[in-house]
């Protein structure tokens, strides 16, 4: 579906007679196929289509957006006169950057994989099937989602510039569950190529976790050591990405890194790196400016180091870009799209079996802001959350408030485990082992009346 | 695109005369334009326009769905489409549990346009980024802010829908919205922002005459001093005490706590891996003790000016009032033409997709707490102890709707029936059911607003959506305040 060299031509046609204008193009198309289940019935099924093209035309320092969804030449055009138009109207902006002259990416290997694009809805039904069968032979109903995407994103501009990447991802995720004992296990396998999917695994995760987690009871509230599933650290991660690692936050001094650069603000075994290119993350090697993606640590041995830029706030900020800008049409700034976080030397296993008395959470649940300046979240865990005792899951425990200081959390690092695994979130894929933290805090989250 | 030809597509989309198996289909042609003016911390952070133009067609055969969306309106890819749906369905089929059947609608031929004084795109682009920047100029102009922004965006949705049971609709939705916030940092670990009219800004289906009915300039100085004097308050202390929440605060509570629980779909578990499940199962339905007797709430897409309303859902079934708790009792959901054939009834039209690329999900419309008899002032004057919370600023709620976590931008202590400290990051919990049955005063008519939430998300892939809820000001017994 994705045709390179007429999406490019377009694209250059566009942009090849700009006058005293300058025009930046960037071009996404989505492929989504999915079927979601529930009560081991496929409820949702779907492939849906669509391709934006997003186009900023700046006059000097005035600049405009404007966004169509037609990649026809005349269409095309017509957005960019809306952005010119809406350019003509705008005031100056005195941090405008510019686009970047002249940039080619460097090819990803690994990022392509025909078995994804390719993949039919009866292959995603029979797998579905698979699991759903595998759910009922423990009396447990399965409910999940299985996708791919096959994605294509350009940046075309009018100084030459003219990136282009073409990925695909495949996704899993189950719940085995049963509501009469409010049992509930549930695991993600995420890979660029479908059938590197491990789906056997994946089943034996879910309804495991299913098998042991019916009947959980109450826990006190307290300040535990908790063993976080790698799913869970991803999760913690993406908080951090919102409140600290943003260019943006940095130059409006409002995020945790913002004068701290050099500072020690997390337990030494914390090293947190933006890395596009580890692995078979296979990530994007530009971002939507069309600037080359850098590797950018973000701590090191719990040392604030950098955060990432686009143009706008490395200007700001007198730096360079490291190519983390988003599409123009949203106003985060720039974003880590890749975390990874450094794993450790002990088998995960060993996080648990090495724990007198704990708590193992699979992940959290609607986690949200709570006090920003202390770095804070709220949220609840999910799908499973076991006491553990003398090495061993002692029982499962009913779901909890989780109430943590990410940071603070963090200086509290009593081991991570060696093995990571790829964790998808909204539009961010993290590279991520668990770990054990102590004096964590959870509240009640349970039937009070 | 004129309407005849769209509607040539969409009929040729949803006939099945000629497909044996496929017993339902219904296709959706939307155009949607939308415009977005902010500035913050006194530069512009969008001023874009947006326009995306497509179809989405469900299917239904043997019993089982099958979806596809393309951004192509022709003839040519409507029969494509058509194919692609089709065997996604078969697909769909070989995992399929009972045939979906479909509680009947009658086969509607209607138009819709919501009521509008001044349609916004009619404005110039220019007058909107004046207005928004005289507004950041003027909270610019305050010794010490230093964190603040004003913004405003509008919708238009002409959305077409045609059904294989002869349904024809045509309807031209607006939102409208704007918003200000004024907020003071002092480096690391000190800020405070207060918002106006709610956090993120008030939005209603309407057009650009709520801009000026907002006033948004007259509130600078009010958010101003609040926000100054945050950054100085103590932080809320821990106890269980009586909590009065603003209209606002009230509308999360509602979205929150009584919308997104009876999705009658959620309920039924199709956002179990995803969004959640919930605890009001239909077993409970008319015995339920949701709430205190005081406590009514309807669904009402076709109350005026409310975010969440509509003429037809995405299923073509007329936009109507709908009961969902009566004097504290579980009465209703909101629900689909399939969800409400498993509950013996029929839909009350809460089928709504993002655009035409997403397949419609069971959605709030306006979600209306029916207001009460005592004002604000009277509900603080009877309250010896307790705590006045404004402007949600944290919202965090389990799995299965049951336990939550909601934080304000801003409260104050009542003492002895007044209003006396001010106290920043106020946060309270509870669980739905007792926090609902805890309800012992709602605020009177003239304190009622239908506040809108613009950008309320569900399903895989995810889809926002805006809803709005009806609420006045609210009084709750024994709630756990602090963290």
């Amino acid at each position: 579906m994705i045709e390179k060299e007429v999406t490019l031509q377009r694209l250059k046609d566009a942009v090849s007679d700009p006058g005293t204008k300058q025009i930046e193009l960037v071009y996404i198309e989505t492929r989504t196929a999915l079927s979601r289940f529930a009560e081991n019935v496929i409820h949702q099924n779907i492939e849906q289509a669509d391709h934006r093209v997003m186009a900023r035309v700046s006059l000097g320092d005035r600049v405009g957006l404007a966004v169509g969804n037609n990649i026809e030449p005349e269409p095309i055009k017509a957005t960019i006169e809306n952005a010119t138009e809406i350019a003509e109207n705008q005031d100056p902006d005195p941090d405008f950057p510019g686009f970047v002259k002249s940039t080619t990416g460097a090819d990803v290997v690994g990022a392509y994989f025909d078995t994804t694009a390719e993949f039919s809805a009866v292959s995603r039904a029979m797998a579905i099937k698979s699991a759903a069968d595998a759910c009922k032979k423990e009396r447990l109903s399965a409910a999940g989602l299985y996708k791919t995407e096959t994605k294509a994103s350009a940046v075309v501009n009018s100084r030459g510039t003219t990136q282009f990447f073409a990925e695909t991802l495949a996704e899993f995720s189950l719940t085995a569950s049963d509501d009469s004992t409010s049992a509930s296990g549930w695991a993600i396998a995420y890979n660029r190529d479908v059938n590197k999917l491990d789906l056997l695994r994946l089943v034996r995760t879910a309804v495991g976790k299913g098998v042991l987690s019916r009947n959980p009871e109450t826990y006190p509230a307290g300040e535990y050591t908790v063993i976080l599933e790698p799913a869970a650290v991803g999760q913690l991660l993406l908080f951090l990405g919102f409140l600290g690692f943003s260019g943006k936050s940095f130059a409006g001094s409002r995020g945790f890194m913002a004068g701290k650069i050099g500072e020690k603000i997390t337990g030494s075994e914390i090293t947190i790196t933006e890395d596009p290119f580890t692995g078979e993350m296979a990530g994007m090697p530009f971002d939507y400016e069309g600037v080359p993606k850098k590797r950018v640590v973000l701590i090191e041995n719990g040392i604030a180091r950098a955060v990432v830029f686009d143009r706008r706030y490395a200007k700001k900020a007198g730096t360079e870009s490291t190519g983390h800008a988003l599409p123009p049409d949203n106003a985060y700034g720039p974003y880590p799209k890749n975390m990874t976080l450094q794993p450790g030397s002990v088998p995960f296993e060993n996080l648990v079996s090495s724990t007198e008395e704990g708590i193992l959470i699979t992940h959290f649940w609607y986690l949200n802001f709570l006090n920003p300046r202390r770095v804070q979240v709220t949220g609840t865990t999910r799908d499973s959350t076991f006491l553990i005792k003398n090495g061993k899951i002692d029982r499962p425990i009913k779901n909890m408030r989780a109430t943590p200081a990410i940071l603070e959390a963090f200086t509290k690092v009593e081991g991570i485990a060696k093995e990571r695994v790829l964790y998808p979130q909204y539009t961010s894929v993290m590279f991520v082992p668990g770990m054990k933290l102590a004096g964590f805090p959870l509240s009640e989250d349970t039937d009070e009346g | 695109m004129t309407d005849a030809k769209i509607d040539e597509i969409g009929h040729a989309a949803v006939d099945l005369s000629l497909l044996s198996g496929v017993t339902y289909a219904d296709c959706r042609v939307v155009h949607v334009t939308e415009e977005d003016v902010r500035v913050r911390d006194g530069a512009a952070e969008a001023l874009s326009r947006s326009e995306s133009l497509g179809m989405g067609l469900r299917v239904l055969v043997n019993g089982a769905w099958g979806f596809a969306s393309t951004a192509e309106v022709t003839l040519e890819a409507a029969a494509t489409l058509r194919e692609r749906a089709i065997e996604i369905a078969r697909a769909s089929g070989r995992l399929a549990g009972e045939r979906v059947e479909l509680a009947p609608v009658e086969p509607a031929r209607g138009t819709y346009r919501t009521k509008i004084e001044k349609d916004p795109f009619d404005i110039p682009l220019k007058e909107k980024l004046q207005y928004i920047t005289h507004l950041d100029s003027l909270l610019r102009e305050v010794p010490d802010l230093n964190r603040t922004s004003a913004g405003m965006s509008f919708r238009r949705e002409i959305r077409h829908f045609y059904s294989s049971e002869g349904s024809r609709i045509h309807q031209e939705i607006f939102q409208s919205g704007a918003g200000i916030t004024a907020g003071l940092g002092r480096g690391h670990g000190e800020s405070a922002e207060r918002s106006f009219p709610t956090s993120g800004g008030q939005y209603e289906a309407v057009g650009y005459e709520l801009i000026e009915k907002l006033k948004l300039e007259d509130a600078i100085e009010q958010l101003t001093e609040e926000a100054k004097a945050l950054l100085t308050a103590q932080p809320c202390p821990a106890k269980t005490t009586t909590v009065i929440l603003s209209g606002d605060m009230v509308s999360l509570q509602v979205h929150e706590s009584i919308g997104h629980p009876l999705e009658l779909d959620r309920v039924y578990g199709s956002e179990r891996n995803f969004s959640g499940t919930s605890f009001a199962t239909p077993d409970q339905l008319g015995k339920l003790k949701y709430a205190a007797d005081i406590v009514t709430v309807y669904s009402d897409p076709t109350a005026e000016g409310g975010l969440g309303s509509f003429g037809y859902d995405d299923e073509g079934v007329p936009a109507a009032r709908s009961p969902l708790i009566e004097k504290g009792v579980l009465v209703g959901y909101l629900t689909s033409r399939e969800t409400a054939a498993r509950i013996g009834t029929t839909s009350n039209g809460s089928m709504r997709a993002r655009s035409w690329a997403y397949l419609p999900l069971i959605r709030m419309t306006n979600t209306m707490l029916q207001p009460g008899t005592k004002t604000l002032e009277q509900m603080i004057a009877e309250t010896d102890e307790g705590i006045y919370i404004q402007t949600p600023s944290s919202w965090s709620i389990d799995d299965r709707r049951e336990n939550f976590q909601l934080g304000g931008e801003i409260g104050w202590l009542i003492k002895n029936g007044k209003l006396t400290e001010m106290v920043k990051n106020p946060t309270y919990s509870g669980n739905t059911v007792g926090f609902w049955n805890s309800c012992d005063a709602i605020g009177t008519p003239e304190e009622y607003r239908i506040w809108g939430t613009p950008s309320c998300g569900k399903g895989q892939p995810g889809q926002t959506i805006a809803t709005g809820q009806g609420a006045a000001p609210a009084r709750f017994a024994n709630v756990k305040i602090g963290r």
